[in-house]
């Protein structure tokens, strides 16, 4: 019983930190964003609520808060209630297998615990991709149940969106779990350890720099971001399959994006650019005669890594226009597939003569 | 299903800008030097104001004279200048004075105008002018239907100076520019 009540409570306060950790970034990932976007637009960004607008995310959040929340006439009334909770639980779900930090260990009460990774399981990657396609359930629920045509077109083309490029990240993965020769995220950014040249975006025997695009564009494609923003795009849909939801169910749907979007940053970061592992051999802490707080630094590098992806989900926002449909789904089927496809051919080619000349 | 454009043989140089996403990465190098050269063309509008041009038109408003009497003589031009029928005019003898009018109602629906100017053009006296004010946001449309002394009202308070280009004005038509009460001679 005491075993098992203090596993709970490791568990739980993991939990619990990793969540305040997501929905924090969160928080300062929509203020970024509009604020990386107006400088690039020559404006400003929100200034108004503290300085600088630094407390803008708060507002936003109060506002969301007491919004009257209104469910449409004809709705079906429980979808229409579950759908943003669909969306949001797969998107933090992921989180579990991500290890934020090096792969320590200590004992309390005679229980490991690995502080930086909730849960080491070895299909990680399997789990996050699994999860990460139950998220359509949710957009294409929502936009069903709203009962609205706008509603549910934009469902529709998240989910013919979702399901074709869901296809290429997981293609595009497969190079780096080739090299990696495992499933866990652990161990696959254990084996990045040690310089920049041993990240699976530059190793030797197969360089995964195509399958690394492929990923950050389906990543982008999957998380229904500008340019692949069809579900949402305003222009031709109102505001797609969030048409029709307000107050907090609308912020349920936003905070799944933007984890979504942090959650496919952190697994490219973990499986192409080294995850923790600084772009050095060893740390600086454990040079100057600190090793035990060498944590510091790796978890840092994870978060420079993590916040560049994110920057340049940002950057990608305010430089291209929206694709057609047709062309989107051409790009997906006609050219990403067939590049993923064979970069998992060469790859498994590289390591097979590699392995042999050892 | 068959493709309705014939597809074009690409050169190398182009086939490689396609594959490398040249296009995509001019356009994020610009977009990167805006951020980079951060210079922002906007301002922080209800903090920082910007300076309007001489001939900005902006709020409708009635003038008077000096000695506080009214300009406008009600004689309907601007309500028959305006093209989107803003200004309704009533207008009325002065009581006692047979000869000259005065305008007893004045009402504009300030939600139609379209701040042409028109009836400002049209004023034979004067009595109409634009000031600078331009923030006339409301939550109900029916505070822009303006009456006689809202009107008058802005005039006072943009126009502290009231007379306004009175050297322009006709001698013949300043003739009936004149108080109720104090008739002057007739300039001869």
């Amino acid at each position: 019983m005491t075993e098992f009540g203090l596993r709970l409570a490791i568990s739980l306060t993991q939990i619990a930190a990793v969540m305040g950790i997501v929905v924090i970034t969160v928080l300062i990932l929509t203020l970024a964003e509009r604020k990386v976007l107006g400088w690039m637009q020559d404006r400003m960004g929100p200034m108004e609520v503290g300085p600088y607008g630094i407390l803008q995310p708060l507002a936003d959040a109060i506002k969301l808060f007491f919004k009257e929340d209104i469910i449409p006439a004809g709705a079906n009334k429980f979808l229409f209630t579950m759908a943003p909770i669909l969306c949001l639980i797969p998107s933090f779900i992921g989180f579990a297998v991500i290890p934020w930090g090096p792969n320590q260990t200590f004992e309390v009460g005679g229980i490991t615990v690995r502080p930086f990774v909730i849960s080491d399981i070895n299909i990680g990657v399997l789990y996050i991709l699994a999860f990460a396609s139950l998220g359509a359930y949710g957009i294409i629920l929502g936009g069903w149940s709203s009962n609205s045509k706008y509603s549910l077109l934009g469902g529709l083309r998240s989910a013919a969106q979702i399901i074709s490029y869901e296809l290429n990240v997981g293609l595009s993965i497969v190079g780096v779990l080739i090299l990696g020769g495992s499933l866990s995220l652990v161990s696959i950014t254990d084996a990045q350890a040690g310089g920049f040249w041993h990240w699976y975006l530059f190793a030797l025997p197969a360089p995964q720099i195509f399958a690394f695009v492929i990923y950050v564009i389906s990543a982008v494609a999957e998380t229904n971001r500008v340019p692949f923003d069809l579900p949402e795009a305003e222009s031709e849909l109102v505001a797609g399959f969030f048409t029709e939801y307000s107050g907090l169910r609308f912020a349920f749907f936003f905070l799944a994006e933007y984890a979504n979007m942090v959650l496919v940053s952190c697994v490219a970061a973990a499986l192409f650019l080294g995850g923790w592992n600084a772009p050095y051999p060893g740390t600086i802490m454990g040079f100057i005669g600190l090793p035990s707080l060498a944590w510091v630094e790796n978890t840092m590098w994870f978060a420079v890594k993590t916040y560049s992806l994110l920057f340049l989900f940002f950057w990608l926002r305010a430089t291209l226009p929206r694709l057609r449909y047709d062309q989107l789904m051409r790009f997906g089927w006609k050219v990403l597939l067939p590049i993923a496809l064979g970069n998992i051919v060469v790859t498994a080619i590289a390591v097979f003569i590699y392995q042999q000349m050892k | 299903m068959a493709s309705t454009t014939r597809t074009k043989r690409l050169s190398l140089s182009a086939w490689l800008k396609t594959i490398t996403f040249y296009e995509i990465l001019v356009g994020m190098k610009a977009t990167l030097s805006h951020l980079l050269n951060y210079r922002p063309v906007t301002l922080q509008y209800p903090h920082e104001k910007r300076t309007l041009p001489d001939n900005y038109r902006g709020m409708l408003a009635l003038l008077r004279y000096d000695d506080g009497t009214e300009k406008c003589v009600g004689c309907d031009l601007c309500e028959a200048a305006c093209p989107s029928r803003v200004i309704r005019v009533v207008s009325a003898e002065v009581p006692g004075e047979p000869t000259k009018r005065y305008s007893k109602e004045y009402y504009m629906d300030m939600t139609r105008c379209l701040f042409c100017g028109m009836c400002v053009d049209a004023c034979p006296v004067d009595a109409l002018g634009m000031t600078r004010e331009f923030e006339w946001a409301v939550y109900d449309k029916r505070q822009l239907h303006l009456n006689k002394q809202q009107l008058l009202a802005i005039g006072d308070r943009s126009f502290p100076v009231q007379e306004k280009r009175l050297e322009l004005q006709h001698p013949n038509v300043a003739f009936f520019n004149v108080a109720f009460k104090h008739v002057p001679p007739k300039p001869d």
